[in-house]
């Protein structure tokens, strides 16, 4: 919280306070000299004496505002210490304004006294004036800062969430993918080596995220590939991908990694408790707004234990809603036969981008 | 003393298979007798030709390397191999001889036989493995119950079990498709079985919450409850108690 006068915070609201007064004893002066028929000397200092005096001590009102915030105090106390400060800054102010008159113009003294009631009122009511405006604005800045406060809230939590959401590979595939090598390299090394290099250039994939949330469907796809031929090394005959895609959509964008916990989660169900060959089907569409991509894969609904959605799909789900701040852009159907994801991934229009 | 290990691999992945093999083949403690791809051929196989050893992946096609180990009647000696570290305990709260993590080396895998054979030596070739499954281990609720019946293994999803009655050293588990018996404690199915879905009613009877129609006073202190299919069931006092704590009657 900001507890340094607003004036020395902001230096042209100094200056605007500043010139506001000046012109204003300028304008009283003029009515005081043309209109009540003043001296020029008697109106300056009846202008020093009523106006830059009240300028000049009302700026500390600020700090009655400021340890009186209208949010922590009960309405009493603000009222009792408003009070109080109004009567100590209204007798500072005619104290002066006296001294001021005694001293240079001891003249207007008689005419100073007859309107002494009217003075002293009128300082009330330039304090509550001062009051209205200091609270403003210290409500000004505060809503400044809880704006810029809650922005950079926004932006850190979307930060950390999209880090966690992030389809980390599973290590289990990991560690089973390690395995089918130690195995390869005695029987066929170089099917080895080129699992190491498909390995390699998936992990290089996964970690990169940082640098950029989406990349191309093309890129995506291709690093999925990756993916679906290391489970066939490991699979073989059983896992069978195939792919029917639009090539207009291959330059859409995608957030990168979305893909894959889609395959884990069809391998998982479809691919790991078949005997028989499974087929695991990506069907992609796109127009310019829209890249649709279907993942379908068959599976045995007796097996699958009915633990609800997976932690991958529920991941993606979020991730879709912290990008395109819609969660429904992910579709399952599950007709205990076939289980379908449906990923509806919108694409920069010119009006949005 | 057996001079060789008779060992099956249990294992579907035919290169983890291979490699187990490789490891093994100069070994003169192990002579594989068989190989089984899924956890189905696992237990008839071992159930017929009757192993020393086992070595056994947890996560596998139909049944899990745990689910196997329940339904054989034959007890040899156990050795995990997975990819998965999180089931170790539970693997040695079964008695496992040991338990591999994929991947591992040839010295890990033959340390672990010597081990086994030592064992062997020492205790003869029946390990307790699955008489340890008793004791349901606290992590996660049953989803599914696998049991045998002669020649067929069934997979009975627990939204399917209708209610539980205990037969002496064996419960009957009774489900839309039909009973089944199985070799475990009405205390392990207790443990075993969601609270909020599952009472236990009478010493007897672990009844489905969604199974009961009615609950009858046929005496001054005695309750039945009633089924949907109009079946009958006696409550006991703790029962009725139970039965008010989940329906909050």
């Amino acid at each position: 919280m900001e507890f340094r006068h607003p004036f020395l915070n902001n230096p042209k609201l100094a200056l605007f306070y500043g010139l506001f007064w000046l012109v204003s004893a300028l304008i009283m002066m003029l009515i005081l000299v043309f209109a009540n028929g003043l001296g020029y000397w008697g109106a300056i200092v009846e202008v020093f004496s009523s106006i830059i005096v009240f300028a000049i001590v009302g700026t500390s009102i600020w700090y009655v505002v400021r340890f009186s915030t209208l949010e922590n105090n009960s309405a009493v106390r603000i009222l009792l210490s408003h009070l109080i400060a109004a009567s100590i800054i209204v007798f500072l102010y005619m104290y002066l304004g006296v001294v001021l008159i005694k001293l240079l113009n001891p003249a207007a003294i008689e005419w100073m006294n007859r309107g002494f009631v009217n003075r002293v009122f009128g300082g009330y009511m330039m304090y509550v004036i001062y009051v209205v405006f200091f609270y403003a604005v210290n409500y000004y800045y505060s809503f400044k800062e809880k704006v810029r406060n809650e922005g950079k809230l926004i932006a850190l939590v979307k930060e950390a969430e999209l880090h966690a959401l992030k389809s980390q590979i599973n290590p289990h595939f990991l560690f089973n993918s390690l395995n089918s090598i130690s195995s390869l390299t005695m029987t066929n090394p170089a099917r080895a080596q080129e699992m190491v290099i498909n390995l390699s250039q998936l992990m290089r994939y996964s970690l990169k995220h940082d640098q950029s949330e989406k990349v191309s469907f093309k890129q995506e796809l291709e690093n999925n590939n990756l993916y679906l031929q290391i489970e066939k090394v490991r699979f073989g005959s059983k896992l069978e991908p195939v792919f029917e895609i639009d090539e207009n959509c291959l330059k859409a964008e995608i957030p990168n990694m979305i893909l894959q916990p889609i395959y884990e989660n069809a391998i998982k169900y479809g691919v790991y408790e078949a005997t028989e060959p499974v087929e695991i089907k990506t069907v992609a569409r796109c127009n310019g707004e829209l890249l649709q991509i279907i993942i379908s894969n068959p599976y045995d609904a007796n097996v699958k234990s009915k633990k609800g959605e997976g932690i991958g799909l529920r991941n993606i789900r979020d991730r879709m809603q912290i990008i395109y701040g819609n969660p429904y852009l992910l579709k399952l159907e599950d007709n205990k036969k076939e289980f379908k994801v449906t990923l509806a991934i919108p694409q920069k229009t010119k009006q949005n981008a | 003393m057996p001079e060789k290990l008779r060992t099956i691999i249990v294992e579907d992945e035919e290169l983890a298979r291979n490699l187990m093999k490789s490891f093994l083949s100069q070994n003169d403690k192990i002579e594989i007798i068989a190989e089984c791809e899924n956890g189905f051929e696992g237990v008839k196989t071992i159930n017929e030709l009757k192993p020393d050893l086992v070595f056994l992946d947890i996560q596998m096609p139909k049944i899990t390397g745990f689910e196997l180990l329940e339904l054989l009647e034959h007890k040899p000696q156990i050795i995990f191999a997975t990819a998965y570290d999180q089931f170790a305990i539970k693997a040695f709260e079964f008695n496992a001889a040991d338990y591999l993590l994929k991947p591992y080396s040839k010295d890990r895998l033959l340390e672990a036989v010597d081990k086994v054979f030592e064992r062997v030596q020492k205790e003869g070739i029946s390990s307790d493995v699955a008489e340890r499954v008793e004791n349901y281990p606290k992590e996660d609720f049953l989803d599914r119950v696998v049991v045998k019946d002669r020649h067929k293994i069934h997979i009975i999803p627990v939204d399917h079990i209708r209610y539980v009655e205990s037969m002496d050293d064996y419960v009957m588990i009774y489900s839309t498709e039909g009973r089944h018996m199985k070799q475990k404690t009405m205390h392990y199915f207790e443990d075993a079985l969601n609270p909020k879905q599952f009472v236990r009613i009478h010493r007897s009877y672990i009844v489905k919450v969604g199974e009961i129609n009615e609950i009858q006073q046929y005496e001054k202190e005695s309750y039945i409850v009633i089924l949907h299919d109009k079946t009958k069931l006696k409550v006991s006092k703790t029962g009725y108690k139970n039965l008010k704590e989940v329906l909050n009657f």
